[in-house]
């Protein structure tokens, strides 16, 4: 069954097509054309549970961030603390996209909007064209990484944890990679010559300040107003995106940004981004269906408890297949193929789910960089100087990667970073 | 030559309710001498819960371990038949119903059509009333804010003089503690008492008067009337022990939870049965309203009345 | 200032391989995918629809303190269906995600021949499909005995959305089939004129 999936898949086939087509096969195969409805059961199914409503609220969000001046306002204020030390335009990139990251659950569109607006400042400035490129990839990869995260949203979804336990235990390691982003800058800065320029310190007068402060103010109160009625226990995750959306919308009306072409922009965005998402976990949920009737869930848990004796060396092997698979996946299809063998394969080694949970979105954040398939470098090649080639992306993102991995490593050693 | 079977249950596998029917389960192929082997899959495994009838009907699945409730939205009599709410004070009464009282057949004029069979029921238990005041009767639930999912035990409630608020399971806590409702409509006393809920809202009534379950046990009715007799009348048997096992092992969770509880500060009321049969009363004009809804729900509602009035549960002096 | 940076290079290939909705209809898609795409404003408002219903609720709830009875089946069932249509469109725009490895190191008439294949196959897939959602439908619009009975939800409101949306799936299959088709005998004839010339 998974020779096939992954022969298929290679053939260029889209996923989501692959899995319900094998699924099919399968059901046709062992049970005959009856056990066919067992398909669409699942299909139907899953399209009609509640909590994946949340998926196209965070993406509506997300893409009517986009598409208003917000983000621009936010990185001009950031000026505010950067502009003193080496490499500052850099780190003030890192926390913009910490603080988008904070109120989008999408990379995509963090990814653009810091392609445009920061990688020419940067560039223009002298900065080191690699140091740039991999600040803006990885900078803007953290939108999953710091809650809200639509990874880990699926995550609770496939593993049937909470959601808010899944946030709340992501945060700190989010900041913390974002931190490490901070400290390769800054070692850049300091110690390789000419990575950076010297720092220019212009004098902001203090009219323009409170000015920059301004920008500051509505996205503030709209990671205030989702963070805060999901952790203050007001409403569910779902109604929590809902009230998302309707602050960056207010926003861009306060603004004066808000028009019918906007709106209708993000939402067709909205639709096609829901479209594939949801069919990669409808075709995914399909071969999960079938797969369990077979009785085939048992057989490949088997196989990977059978792989040690010691939890934890099952558990870097689940690393290590994580890791390969985001080489050549979406994170969706990773999610909905592995995740329903490997979490009843954690809880049964003693490991706690929301703890994995966070485990697995750092294992996303490297397979968002990893070449072949790295839709962060995808996305920046679409807003970046043409003179910039996905190979230049690709090599830029290594020690970015490499920062990733060592993110993850502290994690597994020290579990305690997520509260659990 | 041992025929193996697929049952999908509705509750997932870490659920204790889980773990009990996994065990009759597995027990099966024992009891019928290597004629009949069981295999438990938990929620969701191959169709969703709400997708078992059709999907054991049509042959996928051989079988299912589910609340009867779930498949309401086909036929308002499901709704009815799986949990009347008021009208069991005691798990014994409703399994008596469903043994010898003409529950089962009943259950089968509404499930065989879909191309089931019933062979047994049983129950996770009567669910214990949770409140932050004291509640003796049906009077004191007069304008009572309360939690209650929505459905009949919500304009059961509301028929009652209460307020019933519709929040999601998850948010019950928070609700209760901030004081949003002051009574709620959850679970078993022990699972209430394990949430802490009887901490924040220190009246539980116990044993409780509202919520009871249903769950069905039912096979793909083909490969039910293949089965031989004797095999067909293990399998029944099987799960009327499985009933009253589990109604012992919750009995003596629940003993446990509520000396637990009042070592917390928390009084335990336990109402009289004219109370019971007064809030019975009130919930079988809701039941009346139900039954209109379809053919079979009348016939549940004449059944099910006919039966409380024999036994003498509708009397309140 | 409005802005539309995730369009403005919609059309890179590498892109269209993402999860993250960016791209137009493709022109192999035929008269069908400028259908389907133009109807999808349709389901982009009905999310939008979904997010003002679910900010109704939280207002009800919160600040008026009556929440109300239908809002979470109407939010789920106008995503649904939102997601259902949501496939189709994606596979009018070509902007499934695929596994581009061996594919694009393929020669290009290697690579047509592959694309119809691929093609075909989806619509059988698609064809059957369709059969098995019609056998849901007709156990949710009528009940056993026969007679004309929607499937509900089961709750206190009951919205007869469970039929609705299998027969949503039903047609969205049935019209999946036909668009699958469409591509594949657009990407034959592409491939035919490419030999010709
Ligand atoms: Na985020
Ligand atoms: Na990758």
């Amino acid at each position: 069954m998974f020779l096939m999936l992954f022969g298929l898949l290679l053939t260029g086939m889209p996923l989501a097509f692959v899995t319900l087509l094998v699924a099919l096969i399968f059901a046709i195969g062992w049970f005959g054309p009856m056990a066919v409805p067992l398909i669409t059961s699942r299909v139907f199914s899953f399209v009609s549970s509640f909590i994946f409503v949340s998926v196209p609220m965070f993406v509506l969000m997300a893409a009517i961030l986009d598409r208003s001046g917000i983000a621009r306002d936010l990185f001009d204020a950031m000026k505010l603390i950067s502009n003193r030390v080496r490499g500052g335009v850099a780190i003030q990139t890192i926390f913009v996209a910490v603080i988008l990251a904070a109120m989008s659950g999408i990379i995509g569109g963090e990814i653009v909007l810091l392609g445009l607006l920061a990688l020419p400042q940067m560039l223009r400035l002298g900065y080191d064209r690699s140091l740039a490129i991999g600040v803006v990839c990885a900078g803007g990869a953290l939108g999953t990484m710091i809650p809200p995260s639509i990874v880990l949203i699926v995550y609770g979804l496939a593993a049937n944890v909470s959601i808010g336990d899944l946030f709340t235990a992501s945060f700190l390691p989010g900041v913390m990679l974002a931190g490490f982003y901070v400290l390769y800058v800054l070692f850049r800065a300091y110690f390789t010559k000419g990575v950076v320029p010297d720092p220019d310190p212009e004098i902001i007068p203090l009219a323009e300040k409170i000015a920059l402060l301004k920008g500051l103010i509505l996205p503030l109160l709209v990671v205030t107003f989702v963070l805060g009625s999901i952790y203050g226990g007001i409403a569910s995750v779902t109604e929590a995106s809902a009230i998302g959306v309707g602050g960056v919308l207010l926003a861009t009306v306060v603004r004066g940004e808000f028009t019918f072409q906007l709106l209708r922009g993000a939402a067709m965005q909205t639709l096609a981004t829901v479209g594939m998402i949801v069919w990669i976990g409808i075709g995914a949920s399909a071969i999960v269906g079938v797969f369990n009737l077979m009785g085939g869930i048992d057989f490949v848990s088997s196989l990977i408890i059978g792989i040690s004796d010691e939890p934890l060396y099952v558990l870097l092997f689940m690393m290590l297949i994580l890791f390969v698979l985001g080489m050549f996946l979406d994170w969706v299809g990773i999610a909905l193929l592995t995740l329903p063998i490997f979490v009843p394969i954690i809880v049964e080694l003693g490991y706690d789910p929301v703890w994995f949970g966070v485990l697995f979105c750092m294992n996303m954040q490297v397979s968002f960089l990893s070449p072949p398939f790295g839709p962060a470098a995808f996305y920046l090649k679409s807003v970046a100087p043409p003179d910039i080639s996905l190979g230049d992306i690709f090599r830029a993102l290594l020690p970015f990667i490499g920062l990733q991995i060592l993110a993850l490593a502290i994690l597994i050693m020290f579990p305690g970073i997520t509260g659990r | 030559q041992e025929v193996s079977l697929k049952f999908q249950s509705s509750d997932p596998s870490g659920d204790p309710n889980y773990q009990l029917y996994k065990e009759w389960a597995d027990g099966v192929s024992e009891e019928t001498g290597g004629k009949v082997s069981i295999e438990l899959l938990p929620v969701g495994a191959v169709v969703d819960f709400q997708e078992t009838l059709d999907a054991v009907g049509a042959g996928i699945l051989d079988g299912h371990v589910t609340d009867t409730s779930y498949f309401a939205g086909k036929d308002a009599a499901f709704g009815l038949i799986a949990n009347p709410v008021g009208a069991w004070s005691d798990p014994q009464q409703m399994l008596k119903f469903f043994n010898e009282g003409g529950g089962k057949e009943l259950m089968n004029d509404l499930v065989e059509p879909y191309g089931t069979h019933f062979f047994g029921g049983t129950t996770p238990g009567l669910e214990a009333f949770v409140s932050k005041v004291p509640i003796e009767g049906v009077d004191d639930l007069q304008g009572l804010k309360l939690r209650a999912p929505a459905g009949l035990v919500q304009n059961i409630f509301a028929a009652a003089g209460a307020s019933p608020v519709n929040l999601p399971t998850s948010e019950v806590f928070t609700a209760l503690d901030k004081g949003v409702v002051d009574a709620a409509d959850y679970s078993v006393f022990h699972v209430n008492q394990a949430q802490g809920l009887n901490k924040i809202a220190p009246h539980p009534v116990f044993p409780g008067f509202h919520s009871m379950p249903l769950i069905e046990f039912s096979m793909n009715k083909q490969k039910w009337d293949a089965l031989p007799e004797d095999v067909q009348t293990t399998l029944e048997e099987s799960v009327v022990e499985l009933a009253q096992h589990q109604n012992a092992a919750l009995a003596d969770k629940n003993a446990k939870a509520v000396e637990e509880a009042k070592a917390q500060g928390a009084t335990v009321h336990d109402w009289s049965d004219e109370e019971r049969a007064k809030f019975r009363k009130i919930a079988i004009g809701e039941w009346e309203k139900q039954a209109a809804a379809s053919e079979n729900a009348q016939k549940v509602y004449d059944t099910l009345t006919a039966y409380l009035e024999k036994e003498g549960l509708l009397k309140a002096q | 200032m409005t802005r539309d940076p995730v369009a403005v290079d919609g059309n890179d290939p590498d892109l269209r391989s993402t999860s993250e909705g960016t791209g137009d209809t493709v022109p192999e898609a035929g008269a069908l995918g400028r259908g389907i795409e133009w109807i999808g404003y349709v389901f982009a408002a009905a999310i939008v629809a979904s997010a003002a219903a679910l900010l109704f609720e939280i207002f009800m709830r919160y600040v008026l303190d009556s929440p109300t009875n239908w809002v979470h089946e109407t939010s789920i069932f106008l995503c649904a269906i939102a997601f259902i249509y949501g496939g189709l469109f994606c596979a009018a725009r070509d902007s499934h995600i695929r596994v581009v490895l061996i594919y694009d190191a393929l020669g290009p008439r290697v690579r047509a021949v592959l694309d119809v294949i691929i093609y075909v196959i989806s619509a059988i897939s698609a064809a059957f499909f369709a059969w098995a959602s019609w056998l849901m439908v007709e156990t949710s619009f009528w009940n056993p005995s026969g007679a004309f009975h929607m499937e509900g939800t089961g709750s206190a409101w009951n919205p007869p959305t469970p039929a609705l949306l299998k027969g949503f799936l039903l047609i969205v299959m049935i019209v999946l089939a036909i668009q699958f088709i469409v591509l594949a005998v657009n990407h034959a004839r592409q491939r035919g004129s490419r030999q010709d010339a």
